[in-house]
């Protein structure tokens, strides 16, 4: 009999889903505070004289919102319009008669193949030293999917930061002068938590990745 | 189908999604004298006066409480002419959506003297759901004044 009453209170689902409904319910059942509805108002009649402005901020947002990530020890950023998906490294199926150094593999995500290209081959940032920075690294490595017009190629990095979003007056253009790694891609900087990123440009790395696969 | 659910009082309704244009929060409203009941005012949204409909109020004659998930839903209200017009709903418990046939959907059997907003139910585990018309919660009258073009004499 207690048997049976186990396995009836098992079946059912509801049991634990409605304490966590609950808690939601409680948290959003707090008074509003103080000027909520004035402020929201406000905000909503604001939005409208700024429409086209807001629009265009937008616009320009997306091309001024960046990828962070870390490969080895240099702290990179890609615009973010670029970024099609981050997800777990996966394992990698190496392509027979494909010894070049930029082109590893192929990667299957959710059922689709990826060619995965390795971005520290292509825009010239060494490997990283040492076996304990190569275990602290992978924990945090991840794949990233970037693309345009269909073509996606994946690559994988040591660390993704997150996006940041800079302010215009935060890119600095890169002087012409400097020639050394990375710099072919990266075509301006951006200040970045007190140090400088190289925002590498997603055309040209697009561009550079297709003529080495091809 | 998608269905974004509410409450009011203790039952809860539900709109279809593909109606709702955005869900907002709480925000203050120019109150409209002489309005009908339910009529909680205007808002301003994006520069555009769109008017406000206590669901509480109107079913219950009690205000929604003003909770954090008390919010307004902001529908597309299909407009006799040319195009659509907004309309918004001042909704208690709109904190989630569920996924339902339509054709779960069955008639009340008490429609006479219900008001026209009130769809069909479909139950689940805890009772029933009931499907709000959004086009409906305006009548004939109210629905003229409102939406009734900017320089032409009544």
């Amino acid at each position: 009999m207690s048997a049976g009453a186990g396995d009836g209170s098992s079946d059912r689902p509801g049991p634990a889903a409605a304490p966590r409904q609950e808690a939601v319910g409680r948290l959003l059942d707090r008074a509003l505070p103080p000027g909520y509805r004035e402020e929201w108002a406000r905000y909503f009649a604001q939005a409208a004289d700024a429409l086209g402005g807001e629009a265009a901020a937008r616009e320009g947002s997306g091309e001024r919102r960046l990828l962070v990530f870390r490969l080895a020890d240099e702290w990179l950023a890609l615009p973010a319009t670029l970024v099609q998906e981050i997800t777990e490294p996966r394992p990698r199926r190496s392509l027979p008669h494909r010894r070049g150094e930029l082109v590893l593999g192929i990667v299957n995500i959710r059922g689709e193949l990826l060619v995965e290209v390795s971005l520290a081959a292509l825009i010239g940032v060494g490997e990283p030293a040492g076996a304990a920075t190569q275990a602290r690294l992978a924990a945090f490595a991840r794949l990233v999917v970037i693309g345009r017009d269909g073509r996606r190629v994946a690559f994988r990095v040591d660390e993704v930061h997150g996006l940041h979003q800079h302010a215009a007056r935060d890119l600095v253009e890169l002087p012409a002068t400097i020639g050394k790694s990375a710099s072919s891609f990266a075509t301006s900087m951006v200040a970045w938590q007190g140090r400088m990123l190289g925002r590498l440009d997603g055309g040209l790395l697009l561009d550079a990745i297709d003529r080495g696969i091809a | 189908m998608l269905f974004l659910m509410f409450r009011i009082g203790r039952d809860r309704y539900v709109l279809d999604v593909e109606q709702v244009e955005q869900v907002l929060p709480l925000m203050a409203a120019k109150s409209l004298p002489g309005a009908p009941p339910g009529m909680a005012g205007l808002i301003n949204y994006r520069g555009e006066p769109v008017p406000l409909i206590d669901l509480s109020q109107l079913a219950t004659g009690r205000p929604a409480a003003p909770v954090m998930s008390t919010r307004i839903i902001l529908v597309r209200y299909p407009a006799p002419g040319e195009g659509a017009h907004r309309l918004a709903l001042c909704a208690e418990q709109v904190i989630d959506t569920v996924q339902r046939d339509p054709d779960a959907f069955v008639a009340t059997g008490v429609e006479a003297g219900m008001p026209d907003w009130l769809g069909p139910v479909a139950a689940d585990a805890g009772g029933f759901v009931q499907w709000v018309r959004a086009p409906a919660l305006l009548t004939d009258e109210i629905r003229a004044i409102l939406f009734h073009p900017a320089g032409v004499e009544a």
